[in-house]
């Protein structure tokens, strides 16, 4: 992968290729963006490289070709940003990694991470050197939740593949997260989000991490606001975080970087595989899979629409 | 003032106690977040095994939104209904000494121009503050290298250690002396002084040393080339600014609501786009070059020259927030690097 990134940079194919470098810390990668080729052994590819780096790539594609490093899960954004015009296919080289599951920061509750020297894949999960010794963290427990129910063997789009497509088991259902709510009464379930949301300081990192949310003015950024405050009562965020959602619906690939980086841990992957479910239910679609379809909820099929109001 | 210690069995009266006279606002673990909540006894609260920094104590001095006041429009005529004040006298347990260390210079800041915020400061008089040594500071911890107040503690009433199967109170002010009084006490022997100064010792080990940041802070590089670096990644969330407790920009808002309504303040941050844009539609601040520097020099240079106070307490939480890894400590190391050279 790098001498990959090294040649496109020589040949000026592209003019920068965003990766994963070495974090300031042993189980933190961070996002870097390589625009000389002697510079690209800085690129790294780890449990740590948990961002979906495609965040960057509407930008980067403006000032020329760009390549990016991915994850199967995260190349799904670029389906979507390709379908939604945000991007052109020929702007982008796609460098797709074989995944093996990404670091789950919480899985190492129990370890001083002070002390932590190494991360790397074991083949029962993700192995943690510290000043103490080697620790195996089972698969369960070291992956991303998202990793455990990922069905990608290799990324759906690309253009050069490194590592072999792995054979996947997902243990978990895609929507066993909603399971548990989809059974709560609505009181139950508003009384549920309302005690999240609650906690929502509106710092808007669960916005600005996601690929899906490129709109150039924000509605919750607009002067006039009267619809959205920007008052942390549980009304306002729960108007934010419900606006959010509708807005990314159709769209949503799943990555969870928005849950991610929540510093107040809440749980929004509910709310997008609720919608991921609805979209799929409702349109038989599924974000990130076909760069050529239409965006979901751009179009209108007036003959097919199977709702009875559009007659 | 003397050391006293109070057994772990004894914690749970002594709360008991300071319960019924204030309100007591601790650490509370809710869906896995560790936040500061009013409790109403030591079972709810997670003060031990709590590796890092948990949410600051900021929202309970500045909160998030505050009313300002209430309004109601007759004809060409306003009323204005101040808001209500009812908080009680207040304690606030297991503070980290970041924490309390932010209130000194959160403090110079409101009362820097008149008229000073009142608001803030009728809370600070409410509060007492018990504060909790950090036996084992986090990974993103540096407070050693941006002041001494872990050892020293500053703005606190009490000051808890944990020796494992009891806690070593040390009284800093007349009224932490008060709240020991409440709790079944004994004056810590020579025993409990050795631990104490053990416990401390081993947290000293895990973090930096202290660093110069004063001097080499006041001639950080304007143009270095590392803004343009950082701006590469930064999505200028507001994670790093909101989590920190020194950060206290706010933005006031209106809510009208027919003929009536409120005006407010809540927390706004200059990583956002926004923030300094004007009414003409110039930004002085348009890209994350200048958001990212602001951030760093306002802590780290303007807060020097204007309170002769780093704008840092060295919690760690902006470094374990951000979604990027922008990690203010390797920040400040390359700005040194060219500072010192200069
Ligand atoms: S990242 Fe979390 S706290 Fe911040 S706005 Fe989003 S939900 Fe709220
Ligand atoms: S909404 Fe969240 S999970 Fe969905 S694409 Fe955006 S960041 Fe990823
Ligand atoms: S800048 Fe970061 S480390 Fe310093 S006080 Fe703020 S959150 Fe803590
Ligand atoms: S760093 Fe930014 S948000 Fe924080 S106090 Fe300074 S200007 Fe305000
Ligand atoms: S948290 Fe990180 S990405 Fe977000 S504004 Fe702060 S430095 Fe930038």
């Amino acid at each position: 992968m790098r001498q990959k990134a090294k040649e496109l940079l020589e040949s000026g194919e592209v003019k920068v290729v965003i990766g994963y470098g070495q974090g300031s810390a042993p189980f933190k990668s961070t996002p870097i963006f390589i625009e000389k080729p002697e510079d690209a052994h800085k690129l790294i590819w780890n449990p740590t490289c948990v961002n979906n780096l495609t965040v960057y790539l509407r930008d980067a594609c403006r000032q020329g070709k760009a390549a990016i490093v991915v994850k199967p899960c995260d190349a799904r954004s670029i389906i979507e940003l390709i379908r939604e015009n945000q991007i052109e296919r020929d702007d982008v080289v796609i460098l797709a990694m074989s995944c093996p599951g990404v670091l789950n920061l919480d899985a190492l509750a129990e370890i001083d991470l002070a002390d932590v020297k190494s991360v790397e894949w074991h083949q029962s999960g993700i192995a943690i050197k510290t000043n103490a010794g080697e620790t195996i963290i089972p698969s369960e427990k070291a992956f991303a939740s998202k990793c455990l129910s990922c069905e990608l063997a290799e990324s759906p789009i690309a253009d050069k593949k490194f590592g072999e497509p792995i054979e996947r088991h997902p243990i978990r259902s895609k929507y066993a997260d909603i399971e548990e709510l989809e059974k709560m009464l609505p009181k139950e379930r508003r009384a549920y989000w309302a005690r999240q949301f609650a906690r929502c300081i509106r710092c808007y990192a669960c916005r600005s991490v996601c690929p899906g949310c490129y709109c150039k003015e924000c509605f919750t950024d607009k002067p006039c606001q009267l619809w959205v405050l920007r008052s942390t009562d549980v009304e306002s965020n729960w108007f934010f975080h419900f606006s959010r959602a509708m807005h990314t619906a159709g769209r949503c690939i799943a990555c969870g970087e928005c849950e991610r980086v929540c510093p107040m841990g809440i749980p929004l992957m509910r709310l997008n595989q609720k919608m991921r479910k609805e979209v799929r239910e409702m349109f038989g679609e599924e974000a990130g899979t076909n760069p050529e379809a239409p965006p979901t909820l751009g179009t209108f099929d007036l003959k097919n629409d199977p709702d009875p109001c559009s007659e | 003032m003397e050391a006293k210690v109070i057994s772990k069995q004894d914690l749970a009266t002594w709360i008991d106690a300071l319960v019924k006279q204030y309100e007591v606002i601790a650490p509370v673990t809710e869906d896995g977040v560790v936040v500061f909540r009013q409790v109403s006894g030591l079972s709810e609260m997670t003060i031990e095994g709590m590796v890092g920094p948990a949410k600051s104590l900021r929202e309970h001095f500045t909160p998030p939104t505050e009313t300002l006041f209430d309004y109601k429009l007759e004809d060409l005529s306003a009323e204005v209904i101040p808001p209500e004040n009812e908080e009680r006298h207040r304690v606030i347990f297991g503070a980290r000494a970041c924490d309390a260390a932010t209130l000194l210079y959160v403090g110079a800041v409101y009362s820097n121009v008149e008229p000073i915020d009142t608001a803030y400061f009728m809370r600070r008089e409410k509060t007492y503050l018990v504060g909790l040594f950090c036996n084992k500071p986090a990974w993103s911890c540096f407070c050693t290298e941006v002041g001494d107040f872990l050892t020293n503690p500053v703005a606190m009433d009490v000051y808890l250690t944990d020796l494992g199967n009891r806690y070593y109170a040390e009284p800093l002010t007349p009224k932490g002396e008060e709240l020991i009084g409440l709790g079944n006490f004994r004056p810590a022997d020579e025993n409990d002084k050795v631990a104490n100064e053990e416990i401390r010792q081993k947290a000293l080990e895990r973090l930096p040393k202290r660093a110069e940041h004063e001097t080499a802070c006041l001639s950080y590089d304007w143009d270095h080339p590392v803004w343009t670096e950082l701006a590469k990644k930064c999505l200028s969330c507001g994670a790093c600014a909101f989590l920190c407790p020194t950060c206290h920009c706010f933005d006031i808002q209106e809510h009208p609501k027919l003929k009536k309504g409120s005006r407010y303040r809540c927390w706004d941050t200059c990583q956002f786009e926004k923030f300094t844009l004007m009414a003409s539609g110039h930004n002085p601040r348009e890209t994350r070059k200048e958001r990212t520097r602001q951030r760093v020099f306002h802590k780290f240079k303007y807060s020097q020259e204007r309170y002769c106070m780093l704008g840092c307490v060295g919690c760690g939480r902006c470094i374990a927030a951000c979604p990027v890894n922008i990690d203010i400590r390797r920040v400040l190391e390359e700005l040194e690097k060219t500072a010192v050279a200069k």
